[in-house]
């Protein structure tokens, strides 16, 4: 599968080497990425690349709690859809896990034997997933939950999802893809934000963006934005 | 005159008065039949039992994975000759009714799995081997292996058939190929795990309550 490298991958790759060495190396890459084969010789100067069965059995590790295609998978828990997730937020969700800034003990475990090479390549590999949504919401708050999310709640402060998450709600760089997510997860984590997330008081993270969102936002405008977003393919 | 006690307890059952009686009474082809039948091999309180082969605890399990099992017997999806004959006979609101009244039993574990294996056994199930790529059980089976819908209940299932079903996962679940089921995702979690971990974690899970 070719693959064109985005800008923040090819940006990650030159922060990771460093400085004029860094771009010198990347340039390669963004080359690549422009020129018309670009995407396999992309492929194969992608560094450091993680050996493919031990990608593979990885992935296939992922794929028994969140699914065979990433689309998520209805637990004890919802567990949520990974596929097609922005690869910064994928990253930063499991640098967040192992720094216990977002608790979740199933998490941590999974996460804090990843090495940095390893947790880049399930993050590409997540974003090329493309099923459709699991679905199960409710139908008749869809309208609703589209008023929501493209309008926002003005009289709460509450902005429109659409200004972040963009209009289909795909998402970018660090703010996560919310379209086909699970709209029982999705109602969990806006209900529990302030006491998942950013749980490091002298370490705050990204997350803390969203919590007078979550905070201001009531129970039933959650179930319904969470079941708009969730039949977005 | 004298009737045999068994032609007169059959009559008796006939106008469903069988009061006085000592002997237990088969209201034949009714439910009460039924779950006698399944009892006599499962356990009276559906507990389980060590037959030849270990025979499940049936208690307490999710009504949603008790019937896939039953239409999975009978689609050979899942190969076992007993229960495809107990399972074909069946009718869907049998099957329910059954499925029923097994998930409100609720008796001790049978127990009798190595108790120096718990302790291990808690951890594979709370937290996995991630370094082995085996996933935590409790993701999907609940913190207190309860199971939810489809996933079923473990807690205080016996010992030697957990350790029959996570060894023989793959020949014995799944077993059409041109009408896959959801027993495939266990398939990589069996495969995954060493014999001590599997041993470990079915001694956990039989002494759950």
């Amino acid at each position: 599968m070719s693959r064109i490298l985005s800008r923040s991958q090819i940006q990650r790759c030159g922060r990771q080497i460093g400085g004029i060495a860094g771009l010198l190396l990347a340039l390669p890459l963004i080359v690549a990425a422009v020129l018309p084969h670009g995407a396999s010789r992309a492929e194969e100067t992608k560094a450091p690349a993680v050996p493919k069965q031990e990608l593979q059995a990885k992935l296939a590790y992922c794929q028994v709690c969140h699914g065979a295609m990433g689309q998520g998978f209805r637990g004890y828990y919802p567990i949520p859809r990974l596929a097609g997730q922005q690869p910064e937020y994928f990253e930063n969700q499991l640098q967040a896990f192992i720094e216990h800034r977002r608790t979740n003990n199933i998490m941590f475990n999974v996460a804090h034997v990843l090495s940095p090479q390893m947790l880049a390549a399930l993050a590409v590999s997540f974003q090329g997933f493309d099923p459709k949504p699991l679905g199960g919401a409710p139908k008749n708050l869809l309208a609703a939950g589209k008023k929501i999310y493209d309008e926002g709640i003005p009289s709460a402060g509450v902005p429109g999802c659409t200004s972040c998450h963009g209009p289909q709600a795909k998402g970018d760089a660090q703010f996560p893809r919310l379209a086909g997510q699970l709209n029982d997860y999705i109602f969990n984590k806006l209900t529990n934000w302030s006491s998942e997330r950013g749980q490091n008081p002298s370490n705050p993270d990204a997350s803390a963006i969203m919590e007078p969102i979550a905070h201001n936002l009531t129970k039933p405008q959650i179930e319904a934005v969470a079941a708009y977003v969730s039949s977005l393919e | 005159m004298l009737l045999p006690s068994a032609a007169v307890a059959f009559a008796l059952s006939a106008t469903g008065h069988a009061a006085g009686m000592d002997k237990p009474v088969l209201h034949t082809g009714s439910f009460d039949a039924k779950i006698e039948y399944c009892q006599d091999c499962h356990g009276p309180s559906g507990q389980g039992y060590r037959g030849f082969y270990p025979i499940p605890r049936l208690a307490g399990q999710q009504t949603e994975y008790f019937e896939n099992q039953l239409h999975a017997f009978v689609e050979r999806r899942r190969p076992n000759n007993i229960m495809a004959n107990v399972a074909h006979v069946l009718s869907p609101a049998m099957i329910t009714h059954l499925a029923s009244r097994f998930h409100s039993m609720n008796p001790a574990p049978l127990g009798g799995g190595p108790r120096q294996l718990i302790a291990a056994g808690r951890k594979v199930f709370e937290d996995g081997v991630p370094d082995a790529n085996v996933a935590a059980c409790a993701a999907c089976h609940g913190p207190d292996a309860l199971g939810r819908g489809q996933i079923p209940r473990l807690a205080g299932q016996l010992y030697p058939y957990l350790l029959k079903e996570l060894t023989n996962w793959s020949l014995e679940r799944g077993q059409n190929p041109a009408h896959p089921d959801t027993s495939f995702i266990m398939a990589p979690v069996a495969h995954s795990l060493t014999r001590s971990e599997i041993e470990a974690v079915a001694a956990y899970l039989s002494n759950l309550k």
